[in-house]
């Protein structure tokens, strides 16, 4: 550090800086939350009740959506089509929209006068305050993440490989599985986890198609504009806690497993 | 046999053009070309990564142009051998007969089989991460050569693998083209050309430019770029004299090269190997038909010994081996004789 003099002090202080910016507010929630406090609400059933519906509403959103967008992600990371940069573009779209806006759209979609709210209405489903209307709204908000994610890994993936096991007779569906799959897998499930992570704390597109039932944010949110800060605050620890150990029980599972060779990597083998 | 009719490809600014070739069973090819040239183009046309925009390509009396890759039986090995790292080499050699069709035995008898063709049955079990350029090339081989291909396609078989270990390859290759393979092999390198085929062709901006035996391509070559690839570097734009019914060249720099063919155009190019070009201190006795004294420029260090740079009013790269480099050693900035047989001059008309 000493070497490079003042330059290296100026990027340690401005770091810390923004580095203390991210810390303070949450690590003063901590602190200001009472251990007795923090117990009782953990044991309020309408919290875990909310937590849990969070949870596995974001993971099934993210899984039923992978199901199309990991070979939708192939397809842009490998053809060339018409209109194809306009694709992308709607692709990010619901990271530049205003997340409250993205659920005013959505609801046009699936209330009971939209395309997909009438589909489910004429086999009596209702989408609207349902976990099934919570889950489109946390997709919607979050697919770009697995997408992107998907794509670049697959970009990654050295199209020789393909073209390989397309000459050793393998066909398009067992190329995909055996090659394109396993060596994208460590972008996929970075972009699942990113997606997961994403729908689980979305508010503005879920809090207009879903006040109830509540997932955490809304219930966050409910308690801080009825009750204030101090009773907001504990569900928010717990929240904040359960995510983590969440993100880093997904983030180990994705560490294990074949290690996957990037382009660069590949070359240099 | 393999034939391909006035093929074309347009690939983006690229276009393989109108390519014909025939080559018969049991062949070594090698197409020789620079980068860019189109000749790993032309093998994944061959292989059926891509369809040809016209033309057509016959396999062993069967019209092929249309089929699927995965009908084809063509074997193909990359430039980077293309091994999947996400498997072992023994998953990678059993990639091709490992569809569940084929019974686990007879898949585990027959990969142990293939690798010991290779002599890798000691990385069987191994990641393919780790592995040396030599043993993934053979790890590539035996992918492809398990499921008996028609025709094998080699892409730059050399271009990633260490200098020591290219004799060993080329035994290897060799010894497949023995038992009947026909290969076709492409590189840039005309001393592959030199060491394996029995038929050559160049290819240039998507177009076989000449195609032949080794000896006729590389003795004849059709113009000044094939030369080039032929390992020529001795160019001279001369004009072609009859005195008293015996031939000689005058280059612009007035050298005169005595020649040893009947006839011969007005005015060309004199191409000149530089491995024809002998060197010595004194004048040679013998006639040799050429003898030029002249002044050492520059001693590189070659794969065949040294190439000597001679400027003797033009300028001649001369090949020496280490050997007769050694007996007689040359110093730079010192004179010097070269000289060499009538016969060695290679006269192409135009000069283009």
């Amino acid at each position: 550090m000493n070497r490079n003099g003042p330059f290296n002090w100026i990027l340690l202080v401005l770091s810390s800086l923004v580095l203390l910016f991210l810390v303070a507010p949450l690590l003063g929630m901590f602190l200001k939350t009472g251990v007795g406090e923090f117990f009782e609400t953990a044991k309020d059933k309408d919290v875990q009740a909310s937590i849990w519906l969070t949870v596995w509403v974001a993971f099934s959103a993210t899984f039923f959506f992978a199901i199309g967008a990991v070979p939708f992600a192939w397809l842009l990371a490998r053809k060339s089509f018409p209109l194809k940069s306009v694709v992308q573009g709607i692709i990010d779209l619901p990271v530049v929209l205003p997340h409250t806006a993205a659920g005013i759209a959505l609801l046009g979609f699936i209330s009971r006068d939209g395309l997909l709210g009438k589909a489910a209405a004429s086999v009596g489903f209702n989408l609207v305050n349902n976990p099934a209307g919570i889950a489109l709204a946390m997709a919607f908000v979050s697919l770009p993440f697995l997408i992107n994610s998907a794509r670049d890994g697959f970009t990654a993936v050295p199209e020789r490989l393909e073209k390989a096991a397309l000459n050793l007779g393998a066909g398009r569906s067992r190329v995909f599985f055996t090659i394109s799959l396993p060596l994208a897998w460590r972008s996929i499930i970075s972009g699942f986890v990113m997606m997961f992570a994403r729908g689980m704390s979305e508010f503005g597109a879920v809090v207009i198609i879903a006040y109830h039932p509540m997932i955490a944010p809304v219930l966050i949110y409910d308690r801080f504009s009825s009750f204030g800060l101090k009773y907001a605050r504990p569900a928010a620890v717990l929240f904040i806690i359960v995510a983590l150990v969440v993100f880093t029980i997904l983030r180990l599972l994705s560490e294990t497993g074949k290690p996957v060779v990037t382009k660069d990597e590949y070359a240099d083998s | 046999m393999l034939i391909l009719k006035n093929i074309s490809k347009k690939l983006g600014q690229f276009r393989l053009n109108d390519i014909n070739l025939e080559i018969s069973e049991g062949t070594y090819y090698v197409l020789l070309g620079r980068s860019g040239s189109g000749k790993t183009q032309l093998l994944e046309l061959i292989a059926g990564l891509n369809q040809s925009d016209s033309g057509e390509l016959w396999l062993d009396n069967e019209n092929i142009t249309h089929k699927k890759i995965q009908q084809r039986n063509i074997g193909l090995v990359f430039q980077d051998y293309a091994i999947f790292p996400n498997m072992t080499v023994f998953e990678n050699i059993a990639y091709s007969i490992n569809s569940g069709k084929i019974d686990k035995n007879l898949v585990k008898e027959r990969v142990t089989k293939a690798a010991s063709d290779f002599n890798i049955s000691h990385l069987l079990g191994r990641d393919t991460k780790h592995l040396s350029g030599g043993e993934l090339q053979r790890v590539a081989l035996a992918r492809t050569l398990i499921k008996s291909p028609r025709l094998l396609l080699l892409d730059e078989p050399m271009a990633s693998i260490d200098a020591s270990l290219k004799d060993d390859i080329k035994r290897l290759l060799r010894r497949l083209n023995k038992q009947g393979l026909t290969i076709i092999h492409v590189t840039h390198d005309y001393r592959e050309a030199v060491s394996l085929a029995s038929r050559v062709g160049v290819i240039h901006n998507g177009r076989i430019i000449q195609e032949g035996n080794p000896e006729e391509v590389f003795r004849k070559p059709v113009n000044k770029f094939v030369a080039r690839y032929s390992g020529i570097r001795n160019f001279f734009r001369v004009g072609f004299k009859n005195e008293n019914g015996k031939w000689c060249a005058v280059s612009n720099e007035k050298i005169i090269f005595k020649l040893s063919e009947s006839s011969y155009p007005e005015e060309g190019l004199l191409l000149l190997r530089s491995d024809d070009i002998k060197i010595s201190h004194e004048m040679p006795s013998f006639n040799t038909g050429n003898c030029y004294k002249g002044i050492v420029k520059e001693i590189l260090p070659s794969e065949y010994g040294v190439e000597i740079t001679v400027d003797a009013g033009e300028i001649f790269y001369v090949d020496v081996s280490a050997d007769t480099f050694k007996q007689q050693p040359v110093v730079e900035s010192s004179e010097i004789w070269i000289s060499f047989p009538a016969e060695a001059g290679i006269a192409l008309q135009g000069g283009n």
